[in-house]
């Protein structure tokens, strides 16, 4: 059976899930002996000189319990982590701080180094054909996992034969510089894979979806540093704002009002606004470029602009849009209630002038939410689809 | 992801909320308070000591709010101290 975020394991996985302050051992051996012998083998004499809170035994066996990333406790810590990079992550990474998440690719918990002897250990079946799940705007790699504890990755490994791996990022970075550091990472990865990659599909959800397309622009300006970007010949948007979210554009506006009231406390009020992230304020208008900021000052209008950049023509991109209501008007207006379909469907790209998708690579799957989208088996169904090898040369319906 | 790089990641992440935030609170602050003095200030019997009592004001302000800060940054070097002699205890254990 294949656990979610990991590699085949062979024992079958609880069905009920773990209190918190419990450590699967069999999925953890060395956390599980490393907190053992902490509270076995506490010596008082050696503490003497520790502030006593950070000596004492429960401190300790509440650091290792929190901070197994793969334990329930351990993936709330490293939620409210991602939420936080989400928030504030661009501020967290230029302070150097600890709490800044550095981007790696994920699996059981636990950061994969891209070293060729880690990859084998962590993926010992590794196939030709690889999966990249990249989450959005403060998620983990978490936000994947549907209500029976498997997820997309784990899906395509069963139905497809690919290898899934997940992206974790600071999404409080500008979308540019995640889209340049992923378009790195997957460098090393096709430099340290241990089998000949045939394929690489990027998933992205929301604005996973924009650094994906962010990488694939960075690869495709110096094709020679990113021999990788020949491997992706299909790409799959799950809710992704190609147009921009309204939401953060709204933000905008209100911020400009705030600053434009002379009173201390609207002041006050506004700067607090703008303390949310670079990556934040790239959603509004789905900036995937550095350059693509200039265009956002002199215009606070709610209306989604054009993107500059069009998807690259010569990679298969496949769209998932939510609609919570089954009305045309509304749906085109709230969309999954972040994304509006228009958005999520680059819709106002399609024309004569600009790249058209073919029909049966945009999917409506109404009653869904944004947040929704990411782990729903109507959502997979579609990404099975475009998944499955004979749908490669673009024979999609 | 690691346990004290993080922990001093988040000393540092509250020490800067605490520093950033009374900055902003004692700006707050002083600006409600000048629109009231500004007003007495330009009644000219009372012009004098209402400017008197604007700067004694302004100064107890950012006495406070300094005193609040120099708090916050005494905390923090405690707490980095008490962090660093976790982590090298952590790693005696672990060398062990």
């Amino acid at each position: 059976m294949y656990v979610p975020g990991g590699s085949v394991a062979t024992e079958p996985v609880l069905a009920a899930p773990l209190a918190w302050p419990v450590l699967d051992a069999r999925e953890h051996p060395e956390s599980a002996r490393a907190a053992l012998a902490t509270t076995q083998t506490t010596n008082r004499e050696e503490n003497r000189n520790i502030p006593s809170i950070l000596a004492s035994p429960a401190w300790r066996r509440l650091t290792k319990r929190v901070m197994v990333n793969a334990s329930p406790m351990g993936k709330k810590l490293e939620l409210a982590i991602a939420i936080l990079n989400g928030a504030v992550g661009d501020r967290l990474a230029r302070t150097d701080n600890g709490l800044a998440t550095a981007m790696t690719f994920i699996t059981s918990g636990r950061e994969l180094p891209m070293v060729r002897a880690e990859i084998e250990r962590a993926h010992p079946g590794a196939t030709s054909r690889i999966a990249v799940l990249v989450h959005g705007l403060m998620c983990t790699e978490d936000v994947w996992t549907l209500p029976d504890g498997t997820d997309y990755g784990s899906l395509l490994a069963r139905d497809h034969g690919f290898t899934p791996l997940y992206l974790r990022y600071n999404s409080g970075l500008t979308i540019a510089e995640n889209g340049a550091a992923f378009a790195k990472l997957l460098g090393r990865l096709a430099a340290e894979y241990p089998v000949p990659i045939e394929e690489i599909v990027p998933i992205g959800f929301s604005m996973g979806g924009l650094v994906v397309r962010s990488a694939c622009h960075v690869a495709s300006l110096a094709p020679a540093e990113h021999p990788w970007l020949p491997r992706v010949k299909r790409a799959i948007y799950v809710g992704t704002p190609h147009l921009g979210a309204p939401m953060e554009r709204v933000g905008r506006v209100v911020s400009k009002l705030l600053r434009a009231v002379d009173d201390p406390y609207t002041q006050l009020a506004a700067e607090l606004a703008d303390l949310r992230s670079d990556g934040v304020k790239d959603l509004g208008d789905a900036d995937i470029r550095d350059e693509d900021r200039a265009r956002r000052e002199p215009r606070i209008g709610l209306r989604d602009p054009r993107h500059p950049v069009p998807l690259l023509p010569q990679i298969q991109h496949y769209l998932v849009a939510g609609s919570l209501s089954t009305d045309a008007r509304l749906a085109s207006v709230f969309g999954d209630s972040i994304v509006p379909l228009g958005s999520a469907t680059d819709g106002e790209c399609v024309d004569a002038a600009t790249f058209a998708l073919p029909p049966g690579h945009v999917k409506i799957v109404s009653g869904l939410a944004h947040m929704t989208l990411p782990h729903h088996a109507a959502v997979y169904e579609h990404v099975r689809a475009w998944c499955a090898p004979d749908v490669r040369e673009g024979k999609a319906t | 992801m690691s346990t004290m790089k993080r922990l001093r990641g988040l000393r540092m992440l509250v020490g800067d909320a605490v520093e950033h935030g009374s900055k902003a609170v004692e700006d707050v602050h002083k600006a409600t308070a000048a629109r009231t003095f500004v007003v007495l200030e330009a009644i000219p019997p009372i012009a004098t000591p209402a400017k008197v009592v604007h700067v004694v004001h302004d100064a107890s302000l950012t006495g406070i709010y300094g005193i609040i800060r120099a708090v916050n940054k005494v905390v923090g070097k405690t707490l980095d101290v008490a962090i660093e002699v976790a982590e090298r205890s952590e790693s005696s254990r672990e060398k062990e």
